[in-house]
């Protein structure tokens, strides 16, 4: 039967896969980049290019990816608004940010970044809302744990 | 600032706070808490429980004293 406990366990197994492929991405990257280059057709100078975006891309990525994991775990241990959580979910939203701003300045020499610069931004806006939630929510629960 | 008096009470009344929690049927840790004054809100329900067992008033267990702050 389906249930909370085993939708945490599967995200997080999800998020261990999703570690293990950008680790196996990374290493491959500049084989996928080149490839990708020359099935579209497009000016060889642009692999340096596109080489030093993905890869500034990788390092907030893995440690969203952690982040997500402690969050994960966290949420599994039944400790969910707690001070760390936000602390977290603060991380998440500027990783997403510094993601979204990489792509942005990449947009210059390839315009499809900039679609998913707005996409990372927006998520960060949306984990920052998030974030800001979780903040109230340890509010209320410390008034409720503290209602005797 | 209001501040639970309990520990007055429960002198007077000469109930330890082991047997106190017990009667009202609260953990005896949540009894710390609004004996040491750290609650942040206390239930009718708890209150009249409180006051049964110590036959005494709301008003012997809560007092208000002006300008102090809540500890956070």
């Amino acid at each position: 039967m389906w249930n909370p406990s085993k939708s945490v366990r599967l995200s997080s197994i999800c998020t261990k896969i999703a570690i293990v492929l950008v680790i196996c991405a990374a290493f491959a990257m500049p084989n996928l980049i080149a490839t990708y280059v020359s099935y579209t057709g497009k000016d060889p100078e642009i692999i340096h290019s596109l080489l030093l975006t993905v890869y500034a891309c990788v390092l907030p990525g893995m440690l969203s990816l952690i982040c997500l994991g402690m969050l994960l775990s966290n949420i599994r241990r039944e400790e969910v608004f707690v001070e760390k959580n936000v602390k977290l979910l603060r991380a998440l939203s500027w990783c997403s940010f510094v993601v979204s701003v990489i792509l942005f300045i990449s947009g210059f020499y390839y315009i499809l970044f900039v679609i998913i610069a707005v996409c990372a931004a927006f998520l960060g806006l949306i984990l920052r809302v998030i974030k800001n939630v979780f903040e109230q929510a340890i509010v209320i629960k410390r008034e409720n744990d503290f209602t005797i | 600032m209001i501040v639970v008096n309990l520990d007055v009470m429960m002198a007077k009344r000469k109930i330890s706070a082991g047997e106190l929690a017990d009667k009202i049927g609260i953990t005896p840790a949540n009894l710390s808490i609004l004996k040491n004054n750290k609650a942040k809100a206390i239930r009718f329900s708890t209150l009249e429980e409180i006051c049964k067992v110590l036959n005494c008033q709301p008003g012997d267990l809560l007092e208000y004293r002006k300008g102090e702050q809540e500890d956070e």
